[in-house]
């Protein structure tokens, strides 16, 4: 039987600032659980160093607004390249599945970054989507969003993408950041209905987020066929979160992944460093690696304070329904937006930077493809933290792209960087894994690697 | 004058050293079953050559008795109690046939989440004796932040049962890492009473040879334990032999640079590494009957090659053979071995190379092959095995764990300066390893010694690590198992922190005799927490870590070459 992977990185030299609660205590006290478990010592376990992402990792997802080193630190390069080394463990098939326990986390971060979003500089999940699309041939993967927070970021990158299947569960965007991820968030024009999102109510219990589990996550993972599953594992759900509201437990967490049995899982959210993390990160080792976790539990937890409402519980039916539904029909939702006129679709869209404290505007363009689901241009302003204003334009080739789309593209980003209409244009091939940035008034190309 | 003497497997090694040079060796094979017969056969063969038994200032040991106890089960039935509270399964824990569990739980910041159900400890009490089991190790999870509930398991143990020896795991290692802990305090519970009556025996020994030396033992890190401190540490004395021949090699090159040693013994080849003259250490700690314990040790490699190691030619394959038949052909042996191929092919005139030839031709008969082609084929196999393992572990060193930014941008890379031989078969087998790593090889005229030279030369060593919690206002020291209550911690900075466990480590040094290397100490863990609760710092928590590292004693300058 093949180990699980495990990759520790608690980043104890890092913090946003001394009292964030991305702070270098994080980590800590699960360090001490882990530790003093022996966890690592365990013959079904395998631990694994974490290793630098290259340049060429991040832009393969991220255009970031004006480079790479504006916004990034060697802790964000050092989580995303942690995901790498797990994903190559995965598929060289030296590990059956990998947790990445790593910190700065990242679903909240989206395509274009001007800052820092919900704690995210950049998506350290899709990072790893697409060096395992490009590397290893992958097409279809699966991310099973399980933090409490709506992961807008891993949406947006997905919005328009019918090869990523998008679940996500969290408190419901009108009572907790980032104030997304409704019922209809259901993915662009050609990817409709593989964008899932079930808004839970405040104080859903383990009984309700496995309602969820049984009846949409698994189902609908059965049809989607996914090669790859991914847990993005936000461990904020828990009852003693103090920035959120929910009432799940680390059994929940444990069976959760026991159920899912994810490919890989990897550390988002989940501030409630003492109370919640030792005890989740625990459970989701265990469950992962085959362990009886039935004598894991957190001290104060007393097993009658969590009885779900029939009333909620009569919700949630609901919204499962309605999304297995969605997801059952989408095929004719595409069909039915590929026949609406035009050669691109558009989307106008603010989007709000609360670290960082940035607006930032877009306007997206995807072309109606009729046979792939196209290549996105987003454009993109902000006023920066460092008062410095960019106004840019970014064109994303996916890696499941067809050849007149790819060919458009790149002519398009031809055509801007003899324009000046913005301060950089930047183009993301994802197929030939082609890199450039631009800056038209300069007349200077750079190519990232 | 200092005295080495290295218990291995098969043969007990003795050297006494004067100035710069060594005056006499000793070699006698090893009778396994009385082993301090053999170390003072050996001392008393060398003292033969003291003028004044005065004139001996240090004797240290390194002897595989703790390891022979359990490797053969001769340690003495032992009650496993453990407090595991909350998170792996019971079943996870399968070290002792008399395994014991108790209710109650400690959390990792000292707290007691369930309290030690007392009732329980009594009715244990009862049921050892009805068992007859007369030693019991005690091991709570987390009772290196707060070691009440070993200490009343202790208390309520002793009240029932006043015959029971006790040992807890606390005292043994005050380190995070139950399993460890608790194996390492099974283990040294097992074998205390035969330790005990091994440095009794020692210390009659030689007082009635009238001997005021020092006498330490050698353990697995690489330093030098004093022998009345080992009666409370066994454990520390397990895998000196590889500690012995690492040291050794230091020993030899008495510098800073990174080195590849290789211990080609009779039957296996031990590889360590010296990274600028440190003995590198296993990360995991030593591993004994299969479990991984807090017992710092020297990272090292075996492999199933020695230069006595025998050749064969069957099933249409020609072998080499791990069970030793006896000594090389070349030496009398009446087997062509390992070094018998090196010898004739490289001309190395070894013992009786007319013998290597002789005995090499009969398998190059079996085997339809040309001699050279055969020696050569041999050779490719043990420099192609030694190779790779050395490989493997600059690999296994670059890829260890690290959980900080600093570390993982501070990429550890390994260039190898040279390979060291130690062991009488280095002198053939090492110069074709280290051409083959494209590095420089280095024997010495003693390196067959090196090991009982590496014994008496090797400084003793210390480590304490602190874990302060300010805000509980917790101290919690290792070794030792102390875990105090310090209201003067509240407004501790890092400096403050540090400067508390070097106070630790200069007391403890001091009595152990260690002053003269106290000021040579080394930081090797520095972290600290800030902890937020709401929007403000609460306390803070401290990890630090000092020792004096394994390193030569200050009246050694080296031997001539």
């Amino acid at each position: 039987m093949k180990p699980t992977g495990l990759l520790f990185f608690p980043a104890f030299d890092w913090a946003i600032s001394p009292t964030h609660p991305e702070r270098e205590e994080r980590l800590l006290y699960t360090r001490d659980q882990l530790f003093e478990e022996g966890i690592m010592d365990l013959p079904g376990i395998k631990e694994y160093k974490p290793r630098l992402a290259e340049p060429i990792d991040i832009a393969a997802v991220h255009f970031s607004v004006p480079d790479l080193d504006a916004h990034l630190l060697e802790a964000h390069f050092v989580a995303a390249g942690s995901t790498l080394v797990i994903a190559d463990a995965f598929m060289k098939g030296e590990i059956k599945n990998g947790f990445a326990i790593i910190r700065p986390p990242g679903h909240h971060a989206m395509s274009v970054t001007h800052g820092n979003r919900g704690f995210c500089n950049i998506n350290n999940e899709a990072i790893m989507i697409e060096y395992l699309r490009y590397h290893y041939g992958l097409k279809k993967i699966a991310v099973i969003d399980t933090d409490v927070h709506h992961g807008d970021g891993t949406q947006e990158i997905y919005w328009d993408d019918p090869d990523v299947l998008y679940i996500s569960f969290h408190q419901d965007g009108r009572t907790l950041y980032p104030g997304s991820g409704f019922v209809d968030e259901a993915g662009g024009p050609l990817a409709y209905g593989t964008t899932i999102n079930v808004p839970l109510m405040p104080k859903t219990t383990d009984e309700g987020i496995h309602y969820v589990i049984d009846n949409l996550v698994l189902p609908l993972l059965e049809e989607f066929k996914p090669d790859l599953v991914i847990n993005s594992a936000g461990q904020d759900n828990h009852y003693t979160d103090p920035l959120a509201d929910m009432r799940f437990t680390a059994q929940g967490y444990a069976t959760l992944n026991h159920k899912l049995a994810p490919d890989i899982a990897v550390l988002e959210g989940g501030y409630s460093v003492e109370t919640a993390l030792p005890y989740i990160n625990m459970g989701i080792i265990m469950a992962m690696a085959g362990l009886d976790y039935s004598n894991l539990r957190e001290p104060d937890y007393a097993r009658e304070n969590f009885k779900e409402s029939p009333r909620n519980l009569e919700l949630i039916k609901r919204i499962v329904e309605v999304q297995l539904d969605r997801f059952r029909t989408r095929q004719e939702e595409i069909e039915k937006n590929r026949r609406s006129k035009g050669e691109f679709f558009s989307e106008y869209r603010r989007i709000f930077y609360d670290t960082d404290y940035i607006h930032e505007e877009q306007q997206v363009r995807l072309r109606n493809c009729p046979h792939c689901c196209g290549f996105r241009m987003i454009e993109s302003s902000a006023q920066q933290r460092n008062g410095k204003y960019y106004r840019v334009m970014c064109i994303s080739v996916p890696i499941n792209c067809c050849p007149t789309c790819r060919e458009q593209a790149i002519s398009h980003y031809q055509d801007l960087t003899r324009s000046s209409r913005y301060d950089y244009v930047y183009l993301q091939d994802r197929i030939e894994r082609q890199y450039r940035v631009c800056q038209p008034d300069l007349e200077r190309e750079d190519i990232i690697k | 004058m200092l005295i080495g003497i290295d218990v291995g497997g098969t043969f007990t090694d003795g050297v006494l050293f004067n100035g710069r040079d060594i005056v006499k060796t000793i070699k006698q094979p090893t009778d396994n079953d009385n082993l301090q017969r053999v170390i003072l056969d050996v001392l008393d063969d060398l003292l033969a050559a003291v003028p004044a038994q005065a004139s001996v200032e240090r004797i240290v040991l390194s002897t595989t008795l703790v390891t022979n106890l359990l490797a053969t089960g001769r340690g003495e039935r032992t009650a496993l109690i453990l407090i595991p509270g909350y998170g792996l399964p019971h079943s996870a824990y399968h070290l002792s046939p008399d395994t014991f569990f108790l209710r109650g739980a400690i959390d990792f910041r000292g707290r007691e989440i369930e309290a030690l159900a007392k009732d329980e400890v009594i009715s244990l009490a009862k049921h050892l004796i009805q068992l007859g089991i007369k030693r019991a190790a005690v091991a709570g999870k987390f009772s290196n932040r707060n070691r009440s509930h070993e200490d009343q398991v202790a208390h309520l143990l002793k009240q029932e049962y006043p015959d029971l020896e006790v040992t807890l795991s606390c005292d043994i290692s005050n380190r995070l890492n139950f399993p460890r802990r608790a194996a390492t305090t099974y283990f040294t519970a097992m074998v205390s009473p035969e330790w005990q009556h091994f440095v009794n025996e020692v210390e009659k020994a030689l007082q009635q040879k009238g001997l005021k030396a020092e006498v330490h033992i050698l353990k697995a890190d690489g330093g030098t334990l004093p022998l009345p401190v080992s009666r409370k540490y066994p454990c520390e004395t397990i895998f000196s032999g590889p500690a012995a021949s690492t040291m050794g090699a230091l020993a030899l090159t008495m510098d800073q640079q990174n080195s590849l040693v290789i211990d080609v013994g009779g039957t296996t080849s031990d590889l360590a590494l010296l990274v600028e003259g440190v003995p590198l250490h296993a990360s995991k700690g030593a591993r004994l009957m299969g479990q991984y314990t807090h017992v710092d040790a020297v990272s090292v490699r075996s492999i199933a090659i020695g230069g006595d190691s025998p050749l064969t030619f069957a099933e249409g394959e020609l072998k080499i053979l791990p069970e030793r038949h006896g000594p090389a052909a070349c030496f009398g042996g009446e087997t062509a071995t390992v070094t018998d191929a090196f010898n004739y092919r490289l001309a190395l005139n070894q013992g009786d190379i007319n013998r290597s030839r002789e005995y090499l031709q009969q398998i190059a008969d079996l085997a339809n092959m040309k001699l050279e082609d055969l020696c050569d084929s041999i050779i490719t196999q043990v420099v192609t095995t030694l190779t790779e393992t050395t490989r493997e572990m600059f690999k296994e060193w670059e890829n260890e764990p690290a959980y900080k930014v600093w570390e993982i941008v501070h990429r550890r890379h390994f260039t190898l300066d040279r390979v060291v031989g130690i062991g009488a078969a280095a002198y053939c087998i090492i110069p074709r390893v280290a051409e083959s790593l494209g590095v420089q090889p280095f024997i010495h005229r003693y390196s067959d010694v090196a090991n009982a030279l590496g014994a008496a030369v090797a400084r003793p060593t210390l480590s304490v690590y602190l874990h302060l919690d300010t805000e509980r206002s917790t101290c919690a020291i290792e070794p030792g198992g102390v875990v105090e209550k310090r209201s003067d911690i509240s407004k501790f900075q890092l400096e403050d922190a540090r400067k508390l466990a070097v106070d630790y480590l200069y007391a403890m040094g001091k009595a152990r005799g260690m002053d003269d290397y106290l000021d040579d100490y080394k930081v090797f863990l520095e972290e600290q927490f800030n902890m937020i609760r709401g929007w403000s710092r609460t306390g803070r928590i401290f990890d630090v870590g000092v020792q004096i590292a394994p390193g030569l004693i200050q009246a050694y300058q080296g031997v001539e070459q």
